[in-house]
């Protein structure tokens, strides 16, 4: 065996196994942008289009009233993502930085509950809402946001240092805190739009007719006046629903991989 | 509460200082904290004890005039609903096929990106874009991509000389569900993978070299036992994520309009959660789901605990960063 293998080899060890993984995973994505440029006819008869067919993207817009849908997920995304990143700040501020009786049982409460399964507390919550009138309302969204969650963590150092000086805890909070958490926040804040844009289960069960969310309406196929499926207008569907996430998360990427990092692990 | 009160009658400056700090700093911490004690009181608390007294009960969602307690008729039953038995069979085996492979699969891609290559970044995007995907859309992607006539995947088998009219969601359902899942898992895991491995200080590796190691003895003696801990964390939430798994198989099932809410997934793929949810939203036994969904948390829990056992002999936590 020769010491050093030639570069070129090298080469391709280094790359060609990164390069199969990510061509098995960007296919079922590229798949469905090439499907949603096919005619209709195309669909199963020839494998790329002959010409790409913007109009199936016009039609996905026109068949549904697809910008009153996205409209209702965007106002119900970004105001609960807005308001649990708010409360959850405020809450894990009290949970890191302050101490007083009681706290080290509530945080194990708090860890106790992260173990049941969503659909166990969401059995009763629905029950709840139904009972109160709250179904077919953003209330339910607007409920959970408010409760926060006490997961936030933040450098330490710098309120300390603001409580030698006498400002209250409000203060540091708003002047010293808020401030610093910018990256952390603002990667919560985008996994929480994200996951109310993406959300399916709740929705369905909590809301209907006109206020459901885009989610709700993408997971049936468009179909042409005679009831049969729109395979590749359905698709264009598909790729409007999740290109402006995509567009958002690559604007955010770098703050997103970093909030994983120092709020993912050591939380 | 009378402790504190006489304390604040006496005169300011016997108190001392430590004590009136502390009351200070209790109320401002309540204060802090009170949105959300309020939020887990109302929707964590109270329907905690709601669930476990619905699970006794034989209430339909409806009318609370005709609840009546039932006792543990609701577990009793379960233990006696073949359905119920085989949604569980059938999750205990996709937990199987789909942990193993996905900790693997995700380690791998931690290991590939975090190489020194040109267009990491790009990769690392690749990689992490089908975790970001909605579930409606990452339904529609694997519909249309395993599509008996339209889908991809025929086309290539066909290439390669096999049969090409596969039915996938119908003979093969599991599979499907199964590749859905470890597709749109795999960039959650690798980037807390990738996380660990740039915790781990490179003169380690260094050492190793220097020492005479080559790069697989580097990666099985070296960074694996220090990235254990990221293993066990990876391993433990992809237990959790499976047994729950919902509506990937209701947005799964066959049929040519599409996705449809409270639809009977194929056998293969009618899962524990499946069946809870179905008996709940559909049959309208909320008692009955209540006490599946009890059941699917005692699963989950001994599971965690008994992995919790095991990591002691296994999880390294040895070097303080």
């Amino acid at each position: 065996m020769s010491r050093r293998r030639s570069t070129a080899t090298d080469a391709t060890l280094r790359y060609l196994p990164v390069l199969v993984a990510a061509t098995a995973f960007a296919l079922p994505l590229a798949w469905v942008v090439v499907t949603s440029l096919k005619k209709q006819s195309e669909f199963g008869s020839s494998l790329l289009p002959a010409a790409p067919q913007l109009a199936n993207y016009q039609l996905a817009l026109s068949l549904l009233d697809f910008m009153k849908f996205a409209t209702n997920s965007l106002v119900l995304s970004s105001s609960y993502a807005l308001i649990v990143v708010m409360v959850s700040a405020l809450v894990g501020y009290g949970f890191a930085r302050h101490r007083a009786p009681g706290r080290g049982r509530l945080f194990m409460l708090v860890l106790a509950t992260l173990m049941v399964p969503n659909l166990v507390l969401f059995v009763p919550q629905f029950v709840i809402f139904a009972k109160l009138g709250l179904t077919n309302t953003y209330w339910p969204w607007i409920l959970w946001a408010l409760g926060g969650s006490p997961f936030a963590t933040f450098p330490r150092e710098l309120d300390d240092a603001a409580e030698v000086d006498g400002a209250g805890p409000l203060r540091i909070f708003f002047q010293i805190y808020l401030p610093n958490a910018g990256p952390a926040l603002a990667a919560s804040a985008i996994f929480m739009f994200l996951w109310v844009w993406g959300d399916y289960l709740y929705p369905i069960l909590l809301l209907n007719g006109d206020n459901t969310t885009l989610a709700v309406k993408m997971s049936s196929a468009y179909v042409d006046p005679r009831g049969n499926p729109l395979q590749t207008v359905t698709m264009a569907g598909v790729v409007l629903y999740v290109l402006p996430l995509i567009a958002f998360f690559a604007a955010a990427n770098r703050f997103i991989v970093r909030g994983i990092v120092t709020t993912g692990l050591k939380g | 509460m009378t402790g504190a009160a006489q304390v604040l009658d006496r005169p300011v400056a016997r108190v001392a200082p430590w004590r009136r700090r502390g009351l200070r700093r209790a109320v401002t911490f309540y204060l802090l904290i009170s949105p959300w004690l309020i939020g887990f009181v109302l929707l964590a608390a109270i329907p905690l004890v709601m669930a476990f007294l619905m699970s006794l009960s034989n209430y339909d969602g409806l009318n609370l005039e005709y609840v009546q307690f039932v006792g543990l008729e609701n577990y009793l039953r379960a233990f006696t609903d073949p359905d119920a038995q085989h949604a569980l069979g059938r999750t205990l085996l996709l937990m199987a096929i789909v942990v193993p492979f996905s900790l693997a699969l995700q380690l791998a891609l931690a290991l590939l990106v975090n190489q020194r290559i040109r267009f990491t970044s790009l990769f690392r995007t690749i990689f992490y874009l089908p975790y970001v995907i909605p579930v409606v859309a990452a339904a529609w992607v694997w519909k249309i991509f395993v599509d008996p006539t339209g889908g991809l995947l025929n086309a290539l088998l066909g290439v390669a000389g096999a049969a090409v009219n596969v039915r996938w969601l119908v003979e093969y359902p599991t599979v499907v569900l199964a590749l859905l899942t470890i597709w749109g898992a795999a960039g959650g895991g690798m980037v807390v993978f990738l996380a660990g491995l740039q915790g781990i200080p490179a003169e380690y590796r260094e050492a190793a070299m220097i020492d005479g190691a080559n790069r697989l003895q580097v990666t099985r003696h070296i960074t694996l036992p220090l990235l254990s801990p990221v293993i066990f964390f990876n391993l433990v939430t992809g237990i959790i994520a499976t047994l729950q798994i919902l509506v990937q198989p209701m947005l799964l099932a066959p049929g040519i309009l599409g996705l449809s809410p409270g639809t009977v997934p194929p056998r293969d793929n009618y899962l524990y959660a499946v069946h809870a949810y179905l008996e709940i939203f559909v049959k309208q036994l909320f008692g009955y789901g209540s006490a599946l969904l009890w059941l699917l948390f005692g699963v989950v829990l001994a599971l965690t605990l008994v992995l919790f056992k095991t990591s002691r002999r296994w999880v390294f936590y040895g070097i303080e960063p």
